[in-house]
């Protein structure tokens, strides 16, 4: 049986939102193809973790509070993460999980908590804590060679600036800052966006490019995922889509 | 009383008046036009008698109605919102349609269920005698913010409130609380021992994970539900409070549990209805009822309005519960697997304002311990994520049916004979009260012509 292994970071800090849910539906689109998705957890102050012995790297969401737990572990962390990174471990990150992978991230109270530093871009959140984009979105992205919808739901106060290269343009909702154009940030091994819902349970899509990367960089063979009963995701789609996208 | 305040009572009376005379309900309206004229209106009104607010993300409305028929048995003249409207706007009209013109309110109580953000608005302006404290779980995130700014809002306002406060000891968020004013002498904590169902690692999502105080990992003997159990933290001693009542030898299968050394059978067999009687008697005990009394509304008194609420259609049982976050449903799960042999399930899923737009709250339920789930039906304008969400823990897709109009999910759900279970989230659950009695009034009426 072929396997891959996920590490799911802070899961018990990041987990807002129902953002564990990615790694429950990379499990279940694995486990309908034959293939078994280790899940390994890091966890504040686990010391031994290898960041390279991994297939996908999977941030969720969290409140500020625990974000600023966790920023003094993550940056201890660091080379660890750049290794896995620059060998082409694939990067799954929401929200909380995409900001603290940036330069840095100024939360509501004002506070500065410093990122990791991966990506060039910083984020900044309004000190009015209604302040927030809050909301169904469609953006549209390049997913397996060909234009995809990714639908999700976004709730961050945080404004993310400087995004090289975003994930998607915004079709409906508001993406990296109020009235935006672009969300999230991608690269070949990076997906880093705001989408909640959880992000993969109404863009399967998504869920199975990420399988196929991670497939095709572990045999180094082309990985067609076998098809499986997606009806239920397809009726989701045509409804939400007319319903977000028709005004 | 100053003339502003004399004329927003007139002038909210008169309102109220007009919007029966032209036949409308006048519901939270008249609240929110005075809201909007006069944000103090609250203090336009002369409230003589004691009030006890009950809040919380779960089981408010159930507490509050158990505290009511208490009190009513009695023969106390009670106000109250039992139909929810526990906003600011909400108890402003409940207080407008019960007073008289110089804004009087006759009563011998005041027993309200308050949302949790609204505390601190509400009784700045009204006197509190008795606030009793749930819990607080993650619930609606767009609508109410993170769990965290919801605590702080309500321990904002107890660090200079001197009355009672009754506290569940049993989950962190709330038993935190008690700290919020040192001087504060009310403090009255209930706790339940460990029941059957308690489990040494957690079972489902929860929050309390850190302790609020010193930011130290909480440590479980045992979890009741969710984060509810018998918790401590290693390295400040949070936790360690000696609770005023505890509901001891937790029997769920007579259903019944031991208070002060009596036993009282209760109507439902679930922990988390135990932990709302817990509430319910802490409060009582603060008002000295006879035990009788407490006796009779714990075995025989029923909410219903979609809280565990039981019917019979057809050759079929259903029981309804409401459920707005992972907890909620999460215990209607506990309540059907406890049910031994085959059943069907109908989820009801909305996503309107009063529900938080955001329904990803569902992949935070937990629907791997599904036991013997022949059929899974799923209804509302989320119908379809909530079939992708059973899906995706495993479920066969081919045995879940999307119906999101309800008289069709109806006819769909009762096709099959036998026992079920609907659950159906905030604005979902009276459309699926209302479309369960119509199913079942078409079918009396058809077996009664033949």
């Amino acid at each position: 049986m072929d396997k891959l292994k996920i590490l799911h970071m802070y899961p018990a800090m990041l987990d807002l939102y129902g953002d564990s849910g990615n790694v429950e539906i990379l499990g279940y689109r694995c486990k309908m193809r034959g293939i078994e998705l280790e899940v390994h957890k890091h966890n504040l102050g686990d010391k031994e973790t290898d960041f390279t012995d991994f297939d996908i790297i999977y941030l969720g969401g969290g409140a500020d509070f625990e974000q600023q737990l966790l920023a003094d572990d993550l940056l201890s962390l660091k080379d660890s993460i750049k290794a896995a990174y620059d060998n082409g471990v694939y990067f799954l990150m929401i929200c909380g999980g995409y900001q603290l992978m940036g330069q840095y991230y100024k939360d509501s109270n004002g506070e500065k908590i410093t990122g990791l530093g991966l990506f060039d871009y910083y984020t900044v959140a309004s000190t009015d804590k209604r302040c927030r984009c809050i909301g169904n979105i469609v953006i549209e992205t390049e997913t397996d060679g060909g234009k995809y919808k990714v639908i999700g739901f976004e709730n961050h106060g945080g404004q993310t600036k400087n995004v090289s290269s975003p994930f998607g343009r915004v079709l409906a909702g508001n993406g990296n800052e109020f009235e935006c154009s672009a969300e999230g940030y991608t690269e070949r091994n990076v997906t880093a966006t705001y989408l909640h819902g959880p992000l993969l349970s109404k863009n399967p899509k998504l869920a199975d490019h990420i399988i196929s990367y991670c497939m095709e960089r572990k045999t180094g063979e082309k990985y067609v995922p076998a098809p499986i009963n997606d009806k239920l995701e397809e009726d989701c789609r045509r409804q939400l889509l007319e319903r977000l996208l028709t005004k | 009383m100053n003339i502003k305040n004399a004329f927003t009572i007139i002038f909210g009376k008169l309102m109220v008046k007009f919007l029966h005379l032209l036949g409308k309900d006048a519901g939270n309206f008249p609240g929110l036009v005075l809201w909007e004229m006069n944000k103090d209106c609250l203090k336009a009104f002369k409230v003589d008698c004691p009030i006890i607010a009950v809040t919380g993300t779960n089981g408010k409305t159930s507490v509050t109605n158990y505290l009511n028929h208490i009190f009513e048995s009695t023969g106390k003249v009670i106000i109250t919102n039992k139909q929810g409207n526990n906003l600011d706007t909400g108890i402003c009209s409940l207080l407008l349609n019960n007073c008289d013109m110089r804004g009087r309110v006759k009563a011998d109580y005041l027993v309200l269920e308050v949302d949790e953000s609204h505390v601190p608005v509400i009784f700045s302006k009204l006197k509190l005698e008795t606030l009793v404290l749930l819990n607080f779980f993650r619930d609606q995130l767009d609508r109410n913010g993170e769990v965290e700014t919801l605590i702080l809002k309500v321990k904002k306002f107890l660090e200079t409130f001197e009355g009672n406060v009754v506290l569940n000891a049993d989950d962190p968020n709330v038993s935190r609380l008690g700290l919020a004013n040192p001087d504060n002498k009310n403090i009255y904590y209930f706790s339940v021992d460990r029941y059957a169902g308690a489990t040494d690692e957690p079972y489902e999502v929860g929050e309390g994970k850190f302790c609020p105080l010193c930011g130290g990992e909480l440590v479980y003997d045992y979890y009741q539900y969710s984060h509810v159990g018998k918790f401590r933290c290693p390295k400040c001693g949070f936790g360690n409070v000696k609770p005023y009542i505890t509901a001891k030898n937790i029997d769920l299968d007579v259903p019944s549990i031991d208070f002060e050394g009596e036993t009282y059978k209760i109507s439902h067999n679930s922990i988390y209805y135990v932990y709302n009687l817990s509430a319910v008697y802490t409060a009582a005990s603060l008002y000295n009822f006879d035990k009788s009394v407490l006796h009779e509304t714990f075995e025989k008194f029923e909410v219903n309005n979609g809280r565990l609420e039981k019917f019979e259609i057809d050759g079929s049982s259903l029981l309804v519960n409401l459920a707005k976050n992972p907890v909620g449903a999460n215990m209607t799960l506990r309540v059907m697997n406890e049910h031994k042999g085959e059943k069907e399930l109908l989820f009801v899923l909305n996503d309107n304002l009063a529900d938080g737009h955001d329904v990803s709250w569902i992949w935070d339920i937990n629907f791997t311990v599904f036991r013997d789930v022949s059929r899974v039906v799923t209804s509302g304008t989320r119908a379809y994520d909530i079939a992708i969400r059973i899906k995706c823990s495993g479920y066969d897709p081919d045995r879940i049916t999307v119906r999101p109009d309800l008289d069709d999910a109806m006819e769909e759900f009762f096709k099959v004979k036998g026992d079920k279970y609907a659950i159906a989230n905030y604005t979902a659950i009276q459309p699926t009260r209302a479309a369960v009695k119509r199913y079942k009034e078409k079918k009396e009426v058809n077996a009664k012509n033949g």
